[in-house]
C-alpha cells in the first residue's frame, strides 16, 4: 500500500486483504439481495475500500453512496469463511468518505449525535418533550398541518412508540437486589442504553426484574450514556472514541458481567477492544471491559428462571443483526422462548435478513429500509404469529411502525418483556 | 463505427427493457474481478455491466453486440477462481444473477426448470421440502449459481458417485452469439434420456460462456436418499490413505463422497477448532455413504473394517450430531488454513488439479516439494475419490516477492498435474488463467474445439480470452478496444 494513502483505512488494510472474493457474503447481504449490484454487496464494498487504500480509486460521491447504502448489519462477517471483520472496516471507511447527504440530513446528524446523544440528560428532555407533545396531540397537528413534512420529520415521528415512557431509568448507581434473596448473588452491571433507558424504559425495567429473579444483584452503573455505535457507524470516529472511553471509565467496577439488552450497543461494546487496540492508554482497559460484556439472552439462557405463568401466545422470532451476525447468538433467545409454558414459537423465513432499521438508516435510506421491512413483515405474517419477538430497540420501533402503517394487530415485543411476564410473581 | 463507453451504455439502456445498465467507473471497478489471484493483481473492469432481467434482453443484447463486435462476458456470482467471468478484453459483463426463478419442480418427472442465477443452496433447500435433491454438491453452495455450475461443469464432493453437474443437465435454453435462442435436448422435451441428434447440451456444459449464454436449465433431480453415514480415518502415511481408497472400491462400495485433508490442513483444523484434538497424521479421509438406512450402515461398517488395518484411527456414525462433528474438520478447512500463517491469505491459483486416484499420494508429496522449493506454505484438501485436489497457497500479498513466487508455484502445480497424467482443472474451469496449458493438455483436440467455437461464434464476441489459447479469432476483443480508442 502506498505510504501517501495513510488514512483511518490503513489500520484495516490487512483486514481488507483477507477478502479472497469468494462471494459467500453476497446472498447474506440485504442490499445485494435487493439490487444484485456488485457495488451494493460486501465484496464490492471491500473492493472499493481497498481501491481507496491503494490509491487506484479516489474519493467520490459515487463511492461514498455505496458505503452509506450499507446497513452495517454484519451478515457478511458472519458468512465470511476468511474471517474478514466488516464492522471495523466500515467504521474506518465511513470516517474516510464524506457524508453524502443533504445539508438538512447533516444538520440532523450533528444535532442528533453530538448534541442530543452527547449527554443523557439532553436525550431525556427530548423524550419528555415528545411525551408532552403526544399528550397535547402536537404530533397529530404537525402531521395534519404539513409541518412534519416541511421539517423532514415525518418518518422520524412514525418511529416514536405509541406507549412512550415518561418514567426514565436514571443511571445513578442504584442497586437492585436479587429476588428472592440469595446468599451469593451474581453481581451484574447493567448497561441501560440511550433509547432503552428513556423512550423504552419499560424494557429496561423488565430486564432488571428478570435478572433479579435469576438471582442477580443488578447495579445500574452511574455515569454511563450512549455506547457510541451510532457515532461510529455515522463516520464520526472522534465522537465515537470519546463515547467508548467514557463508557469504559464508567464501568470500571469489579462485577464479572456487564449485561446489555440492546445488541446494537452490545456488539459495539464488545468491539471497543478492537477499536482502541492502537491506543496504548486504553487498549488494555478496553480489552478487559469488552471481555465482560454479555448480551441479556446469552446471560439468561443457562440460568435458572422459574416460569410462574403460562403465556398462550404464538410468536415468531426476528433475529436482530447485531445479535445473530455480530455476536453469533441465535440459539439462546429461542431456547428462552421455548422454555415458557404455553408459548408457541414459529420460525419465519429469512429471520436473519436485516429488517431495515439499522440505527439511523430508516431515516437516511427510507426506500431500502421500507423494502426490507415489508419483506420481513410478509415473512412474519406467513407464520400467523400474534407477536414478533426481537431483542433490539431499533428493530422493535421500525417493525412496529410498519405494522401500524399496515393496520395490523400483530405486536412487536422485546424478549425481556415476554420473560418478565412469564416470571412475574 | 464503434461507440464510446458512454454511448454504448446509452444504446443498451434504450434497447433493454428489463435490465439494469451500469457504466459508472466506481461501480465498474467492482466487476473487475472474481476469486482468482490473477484478477487480484490484474483487475479488468468492463466498459459496461448489465444485470440481465429477461431472456429477451439477453437475446437483444447479444444481437446488438454481435452486430458491433463487442465482447460479452456472462457471469453468475463471479465466485470462480480462473477469471472465467471477468472481461479480460473489455466490453460488456452480463450478470445473470438476478434471473433466479425456480420456474417449476416437476415431481412426477423428477426434473426442475430453473433460471441460471439460482444459487445452489436455495435450489436444494427448495427441492428438499419435496424430499428431492440436485446431487452435485459444492463447497461453494452458498454462492455458486446453477448457471455458473453448468458453465464450468462443476463437480463437488459427491461427484465420485453422482458425477458432475453435466450429468444432471437434461437441456438448456441458450442465447447464441447472434441472439438466436435455441433449446438443447429437444424443444419442450421432458424426456430423461435422448439419442436424438448431436448432444448439444454436453457441448455447452463446461463451455464457460464461450459458445452461448444460458437463460434456462432443465435439471434432472432425484429423491433425497433417506439415510447417510460417515466414516473418518486418520493415516500416518499418505500412501496408506491412497491404498484405503482403492481398497474401499475393491470391496464393492461406491461412497457418495471421499474427501482428503493433508497434514498441514490437520494442523490448521487443530488451530481453528482445538476441541477437535485431531492427532498428528499425514492425511485424514472422510467417506460418506448414502441410501437406505440399513444399507448406509452396512457400507459404513464395511468401509471402517476395510481401512482399519491401514489407519491409525477409524470411526463411523450414522447419527446426525456425531456425523456433523466428524465432518466439522473438513467443513472448516477452507477458513482454517489461513491460521497456519497469521497475516497471510489464500491465493487462488493452481488450485484445482485432478490426477489419477492411484497417484494422489505421489502428487501430494510433490506439492510439498514445490511448497518447500518456493517457500510458500501449501495446505491441500480435495475430493480424493475422483483425484481432484485443491492446494491452498498462503501468501502475504503485500510482499512482491511472494506474489511473484506464488505464480511460479501455480505453474509448477499445473505442470505436475499434466506429468501425473491428469488435468490442470478438475472442476473450476480454464478461464483466462489456464489457457496457456490447453495446447499441451489437448493437442490436436484443441483445434477441434476452436472449430466449434468459430462455428457458433464467428466474430468471437462471447467471453473472448478464455479456454482457446492463442486462437486468432480471440483477438476480436482487443481489436474492438483499439478501434474504440481511449475513453
Amino acid at each position: 500500500m502506498p505510504e501517501s494513502a495513510a488514512t483511518p483505512l490503513s489500520a484495516e488494510y490487512l483486514n481488507m486483504l483477507g477478502c479472497v472474493r469468494c462471494g459467500q457474503c453476497l446472498t447474506a447481504c440485504p442490499t445485494f439481495v435487493l439490487t444484485r449490484e456488485e457495488a451494493e454487496g460486501p465484496r464490492g464494498r471491500i473492493a472499493l475500500a481497498r481501491g481507496l487504500a491503494e490509491g487506484t480509486l479516489t474519493l467520490s460521491p459515487d463511492l461514498a453512496r455505496h458505503e452509506w447504502t450499507c446497513l452495517v448489519c454484519d451478515a457478511c462477517t458472519a458468512a465470511c469463511p476468511a474471517g474478514v471483520q466488516m464492522d471495523p472496516l466500515q467504521v474506518s471507511l465511513r470516517a474516510t468518505v464524506a457524508a453524502p447527504e443533504t445539508l438538512r440530513a447533516r444538520f440532523y446528524r450533528w444535532f442528533g449525535l453530538r448534541v442530543i446523544l452527547g449527554a443523557m440528560w439532553r436525550l431525556r428532555i427530548v423524550v419528555t418533550l415528545l411525551w408532552i407533545a403526544r399528550g397535547l396531540s402536537v404530533d397529530t397537528f404537525a402531521r395534519r398541518s404539513g409541518l412534519a413534512r416541511l421539517l423532514g420529520l415525518e418518518r422520524a415521528m412514525d418511529l416514536v412508540p405509541t406507549s412512550l415512557s415518561d418514567d426514565h431509568l436514571h443511571a445513578d448507581g442504584t442497586a437492585h437486589p436479587p429476588v428472592p434473596e440469595v446468599s451469593a448473588p451474581t453481581r451484574v452491571q447493567f448497561f441501560a442504553g440511550c433509547l432503552m433507558s428513556t423512550a423504552l424504559a419499560g424494557i429496561d425495567r423488565a430486564s432488571i426484574r428478570v435478572l433479579q429473579r435469576a438471582g442477580c444483584a443488578v447495579e445500574v452503573t452511574r455515569g454511563q450514556g450512549c455506547c457510541g455505535a451510532l457515532h461510529a457507524h455515522a463516520g464520526d470516529l472522534d465522537a465515537a472514541r470519546a463515547r467508548f472511553k467514557a463508557t469504559i471509565a464508567a464501568f470500571a467496577g469489579s462485577a464479572d458481567f456487564v449485561v446489555v439488552n440492546s445488541p446494537g450497543c452490545g456488539a459495539m461494546l464488545r468491539d471497543y477492544a478492537h477499536h482502541l487496540a492502537g491506543d496504548p492508554d486504553w487498549a488494555e482497559r478496553a480489552r478487559a471491559f469488552s471481555a465482560r460484556v454479555v448480551d441479556f439472552t446469552q446471560f439468561m439462557a443457562p440460568r435458572h428462571l422459574r416460569m410462574t405463568r403460562r403465556l398462550d401466545l404464538t410468536v415468531t422470532y426476528q433475529d436482530a443483526c447485531h445479535l445473530a451476525h455480530a455476536q453469533r447468538i441465535t440459539a439462546e433467545p429461542r431456547r428462552l422462548l421455548r422454555s415458557i409454558p404455553g408459548l408457541a414459537l414459529r420460525e419465519m423465513a429469512e429471520s436473519t435478513l436485516c429488517c431495515g432499521s439499522a440505527g439511523f438508516y430508516n431515516l437516511t435510506h427510507p426506500e431500502t429500509a421500507t423494502a426490507l421491512r415489508e419483506r420481513k413483515l410478509d415473512r412474519a405474517a406467513s407464520t400467523n404469529a400474534e407477536v414478533i419477538v426481537t431483542t433490539n430497540p431499533g428493530c422493535l420501533l421500525h417493525l412496529q411502525a410498519g405494522l401500524t402503517a399496515r393496520g395490523s394487530t400483530t405486536r412487536v415485543r422485546h424478549i425481556a418483556e415476554i420473560l418478565d411476564e412469564a416470571t412475574a410473581p | 463505427m464503434i461507440a464510446s463507453a458512454a454511448s454504448l451504455a446509452a444504446d443498451l439502456r434504450a434497447l433493454l427493457t428489463a435490465s439494469k445498465v451500469i457504466d459508472n467507473p466506481v461501480e465498474l471497478a467492482t466487476y473487475a474481478y472474481d476469486a482468482s489471484f490473477f484478477t487480484q493483481i490484474h483487475p479488468h473492469p468492463p466498459e459496461v455491466a448489465v444485470i440481465a432481467g429477461s431472456r429477451e434482453d439477453v437475446s437483444a443484447l447479444a444481437r446488438f453486440a454481435h452486430a458491433r463486435g463487442i465482447p460479452v462476458t456472462p457471469r453468475g456470482a463471479a465466485s470462480g477462481q480462473a477469471a472465467g467471468s471477468v472481461a479480460v478484453q473489455g466490453g460488456i459483463v452480463l450478470s445473470l444473477h438476478a434471473m433466479d426463478r425456480i420456474l417449476e419442480i416437476d415431481r412426477a418427472n423428477l426434473q426442475a426448470i430453473v433460471e441460471p442465477g439460482v444459487v445452489h443452496a436455495r435450489l436444494n433447500e427448495t427441492l428438499g421440502r419435496e424430499r428431492l435433491i440436485f446431487p452435485p454438491d459444492l463447497g461453494s453452495t452458498r454462492m455458486a449459481t446453477v448457471g455458473g455450475m453448468a458453465s464450468t461443469n462443476a463437480h463437488g464432493m459427491r461427484a465420485v458417485k453422482y458425477g458432475p453437474t453435466g450429468s444432471w443437465v437434461l437441456g438448456l435454453e441458450v442465447v447464441l452469439a447472434d441472439g438466436t435462442v435455441i433449446e438443447t435436448g429437444s424443444i419442450g422435451s421432458r424426456a430423461k434420456q435422448s439419442s436424438s441428434g448431436l448432444d448439444l447440451t454436453k457441448a455447452f456444459v463446461g463451455s464457460e460462456g464461450t459458445l452461448g449464454i444460458f437463460t434456462r436449465l432443465r435439471l434432472k433431480v432425484m429423491p433425497l436418499p433417506p439415510a447417510r453415514a460417515l466414516v473418518l480415518g486418520l493415516f500416518d502415511r499418505l500412501e496408506s490413505a491412497g491404498e484405503s481408497v482403492q481398497a474401499v472400491f475393491a470391496a464393492g462400495i461406491t461412497p457418495s463422497a471421499i474427501e482428503i485433508v493433508d497434514q498441514r490442513c490437520i494442523q490448521a483444523i487443530n488451530l481453528y477448532r482445538p476441541a477437535l484434538r485431531l492427532p498428528e497424521a499425514e492425511a485424514l479421509l472422510l467417506f460418506e455413504v448414502d441410501g437406505a438406512p440399513a444399507g448406509a450402515r452396512w457400507e459404513a461398517e464395511k468401509i471402517a473394517e476395510t481401512i482399519r488395518s491401514r489407519a491409525t484411527r477409524t470411526e463411523w456414525s450414522d447419527e446426525p450430531g456425531r456425523m456433523a462433528a466428524l465432518w466439522e474438520g473438513r467443513s472448516v478447512v477452507g477458513a482454517a488454513i489461513g491460521l497456519l500463517r497469521p497475516g497471510a491469505n489464500r491465493a487462488y491459483c493452481g488450485e484445482d488439479i485432478c490426477v489419477p486416484v492411484a497417484r494422489i499420494p505421489e502428487t501430494l508429496r510433490e506439492i510439498q516439494r514445490i511448497s518447500a522449493e518456493f517457500t510458500i506454505p501449501i495446505a491441500t484438501y480435495g475430493h480424493i475419490g475422483n483425484g481432484n485436489l485443491h492446494p491452498g497457497h498462503l501468501i502475504d500479498a503485500r510482499d512482491p516477492s511472494e506474489v511473484a513466487r506464488v505464480q511460479k508455484v501455480a505453474d509448477a502445480i499445473h505442470d505436475l498435474a499434466l506429468r501425473m497424467g491428469g488435468t490442470t482443472t478438475g472442476e473450476h474451469g480454464v478461464g483466462a488463467v489456464r489457457r496457456p496449458f490447453m495446447e499441451r493438455e489437448h493437442g490436436a483436440a484443441l483445434g477441434a474445439m476452436r472449430a466449434i467455437k468459430r462455428a457458433l461464434d464467428p466474430r468471437g464476441i462471447l467471453n473472448p480470452g478464455k479456454i482457446f489459447a492463442d486462437d486468432p479469432g480471440d483477438e476480436q476483443g482487443d481489436s474492438w478496444r483499439q478501434a474504440r480508442g481511449p475513453g
